[in-house]
């Protein structure tokens, strides 16, 4: 890789990274157009951006930035108002960034006529009355706590070598009764955790001031980590949040300059944190070499050597290579956040298309899943929240004649439950009408009359996932574009998720997608069928059984059970798996072992021959000749070197 | 999910610590002493080894913080909650640099009392 293209990377990535921060700031902006914390940002965002154009020889990109600077700098200055036009200028400004930056990401070069556009923002500038703008440096409105410089020699020469430096801010909830007791808890909290540098307000005097905005800032001197720290704090009694920086102490200067811009310089790297790019190739291929490793491990596990030494290795191997795993799971995990934080634009915009008034409230951005997830997700994400207001939320007259207030919510969140991840998208509108979804299914015979009769509500829903039934006829500007509920729930089961749906006529709708999260190695239960071993997946299987002959029940001429008053249907995994013999032939044993295993709310019990043992194993996806295999998720390779197929429980079921 | 525990209740106000008695007892922990003042209190702890002390501040003879003081001395690990009124903030302060887990403001709030002392045993 040549250096320029290292370059090149780094400014798609960093781009990236400005053109998201100016994305979420211009929406701040229009919410709270005095907030000149968010003006701050913005205009700090377009100026790095141009020096990185500038630097890279981006002329176009460059003059457009600087345009945008020059735009967002008046707007500090109070010389333009923030109002609907400007805020569209301003997200049309970052639409012709993108595409530049697109477009030099695709050929190199930059050739997009944007004249038009610098001429309206330049028109805009100028109509700003003509006030020299002040030569103010600018500085962020939310400072951290500053260290003098013999501030910062006192914890050099205090600080332990695995010691680090933290700001902390903490903010407590509004309806906080006795705020300064509290914070002498926070206090304490912290100085349990580490050394107290210094505080606002000072330690020694909370209980004579006042909390200021019910901030407390304080830096520590610590060994432990951000997440114990905070989760230390947050511990405590009406904490509303728990912010946490690492400082980095500025480099010893030679000549010891002790004057107080070396303190203000310190500021400015709070904002630093030591991070590393690293391409996901690289990861996947790391996570393929421990899949390898756990392979081999298990093959050696087979061998069983009888010697002491090799009972002693075995077990150190088999922690290093789940310590090793775990950390590149670890690294490869991203919060959702940079996948939902394109939807607060994407909500706004649409709204505004359609003359529909939308609070859109995310949760949980910080919640983790593995980046190959992430970057699935993001479509069927974007379809479903389109659909949510497109379909979902109504105009503001007819929510207001329904007795529901004008404007619309659509919530989006996630969380972690189990090993599993939920992202769930939920909106308050008209909900889905299932008539029309059944009228569909009908007349695309997806279902028969008669199979119609025999569901319920929530089947009839469920509906909506097959192929041609969501897509709108007359193809609307939002969505039904022809991509349907059929291809969200196909990608959401490629990447091993299910998904959910609740609706309720003029209440709303709610979409629930759970995901696992880890995809390559997994835990399962190695059961033997017609003489072969296959894999089952421990997170699809709620329990194992053995049962008597006696104790198998017919409901409607098949095989069920009755397990803590629940009826279970029986599937005989022979002929799930359509091995050539006779099916049936459980029912001469004596005992016959059962696997319990869900798919959402449904659960079978799963015939098998013989449970045999619990491993880790390596998901192999089968090669594109063996592509959807019914019933067959994958492959693995089981200790004697011999390959076992891993059971879909979910195509099964 | 948290253990139930047995817990000393100290306040000089017989209708406080019966109240605080009832909140307790639907949480499902056991009230194994009631001390009227800190003196009182540091006995009973000593006899009773509670895994939890809800202190009262202002009481006869010795009061919460002095108490609260004490019972560190005897034993460093000691769990106590402070039951504090309006105005009584300054005390708090103090009763938590003297080692207090946790304070409570009256009138009780039964989520609060919850929260405390689960925090606190935690």
């Amino acid at each position: 890789m040549s250096d320029n293209d290292q370059y090149l990377d780094m400014f798609f990535a960093e781009a990236r990274d400005y053109i998201q921060m100016l994305n979420d700031n211009i929406l701040q902006l229009e919410e709270n157009p005095e907030n000149k914390e968010v003006i701050n940002s913005l205009f700090r965002a377009a100026h790095s951006l141009k020096g990185m154009s500038a630097t890279m020889g981006f002329n176009t990109l460059t003059e457009l930035t600087h345009k945008l600077e020059n735009m967002m700098d008046k707007i500090r200055n109070g010389e333009i108002v923030v109002d609907t036009e400007i805020i569209d200028l301003l997200f049309a400004g970052i639409d012709h960034i993108e595409n530049i930056v697109a477009q030099i990401k695709e050929n190199g070069n930059e050739d997009i006529d944007i004249d038009g556009f610098l001429k309206q923002l330049e028109k805009q500038i100028s109509v700003a009355k003509n006030r020299k703008p002040e030569e103010k440096e600018e500085k962020p409105a939310e400072l951290g706590l500053e260290l003098s410089s013999e501030e910062i020699e006192n914890i050099r020469e205090n600080k332990k070598e695995l010691d680090t430096v933290y700001q902390i801010k903490v903010l407590l909830a509004d309806e906080t009764e006795f705020k300064q007791a509290r914070a002498s808890m926070i206090f304490k909290s912290a100085s349990e955790l580490g050394y107290i540098v210094k505080s606002e307000p000072k330690k020694e005097e909370i209980a004579e001031v006042e909390l200021e905005n019910n901030k407390i800032k304080i830096i520590l001197v610590s060994s432990q980590t951000e997440e114990d720290i905070q989760a230390e704090i947050m511990n405590i009694t009406d904490i509303k949040e728990v912010k946490i920086e690492e400082i980095k102490l500025p480099e010893k200067e030679e000549g010891d300059k002790k004057d107080s811009g070396e303190s203000k310089n310190m500021t400015n790297s709070f904002e630093v944190s030591s991070t590393v790019r690293v391409d996901i190739n690289k990861l996947d291929k790391l996570m393929n070499m421990i899949g390898e490793l756990l392979i081999n491990k298990t093959r050696l596990q087979a061998l069983n050597i009888k010697s002491d030494g090799f009972k002693e290795v075995l077990p150190q191997l088999d922690r290093v290579t789940m310590d090793l795993h775990h950390t590149v799971m670890q690294i490869r995990m991203e919060p959702v956040g940079v996948m939902f934080n394109r939807f607060p634009r994407m909500i706004r915009d649409l709204a505004k298309e359609e003359g529909k008034e939308i609070d859109f409230i995310m949760k949980g951005k910080e919640t983790e899943l593995d980046r190959s997830i992430i970057d699935e997700l993001g479509d069927p994400m974007t379809h479903l929240l389109r659909n949510a207001v497109d379909h979902g939320i109504e105009k503001p007259a007819e929510r207001e004649e329904k007795g529901k207030d004008s404007e619309g919510t659509i919530n989006l969140s996630a969380y972690q439950k189990g090993s599993e991840i939920i992202i769930e998208v939920k909106d308050d509108g008209s909900g889905i009408n299932i008539d029309k979804v059944v009228q569909k299914a009908l007349t695309k015979e997806v279902v028969s009359k008669n199979e119609i009769e025999e569901m319920d509500r929530h089947e009839k829903l469920q509906l909506l996932f097959e192929p041609g039934i969501s897509t709108k006829e007359e193809v609307s500007d939002v969505s039904g574009r022809g991509v349907g509920m059929d291809v969200v729930k196909r990608t959401i089961a490629s990447l091993d998720g299910e998904i959910f749906i609740e609706s309720k006529a003029d209440k709303g709708t709610k979409f629930r997608i759970s995901l696992p999260l880890t995809l390559a190695i997994q835990e399962a239960l190695m059961v033997k069928i017609n003489d072969e071993i296959f894999a089952i997946p421990l997170n699809a299987i709620s329990e194992t059984l053995k049962i008597k002959t006696e104790e198998i029940k017919q409901v409607k001429g098949s095989d069920v059970i009755v397990l803590r008053e629940k009826t279970i249907p029986l599937i005989d995994s022979r002929e799930s798996l359509n091995l050539d013999i006779d099916y049936g032939q459980y029912k001469d044993k004596k005992e016959i072992p059962i696997v319990i295993v869900k798919s959402g709310a449904k659960e079978i019990g799963l015939i098998v021959d013989e449970l045999l043992y619990q491993q880790e194993i390596v998901i192999k996806s089968l090669s594109n000749y063996l592509n959807n295999v019914p019933n067959i998720s994958g492959a693995t390779i089981i200790g004697d070197g011999e390959v076992a197929l891993i059971l879909d429980v979910r195509d099964i079921a | 999910m948290i253990n139930l525990s047995n817990i000393l209740v100290v306040d000089d106000a017989a209708f406080m610590r019966l109240n605080l008695k009832n909140i307790l007892g639907e949480f499902g922990h056991e009230v194994v002493g009631e001390a009227e003042n800190g003196k009182q209190a540091v006995e009973k702890y000593r006899d009773l080894e509670p895994d939890l002390v809800t202190l009262d501040i202002t009481m006869p003879e010795m009061d919460g913080i002095e108490a609260a003081a004490k019972l560190k001395e005897i034993d460093k690990d000691v769990k106590m909650i402070m039951c504090s009124a309006m105005g009584q903030q300054a005390m708090v302060i103090k009763a938590i640099e003297a080692g207090a887990k946790d304070f409570i403001v009256k009138p009780f709030n039964k989520d609060r009392i919850k929260e405390a002392i689960e925090k606190a045993l935690a």
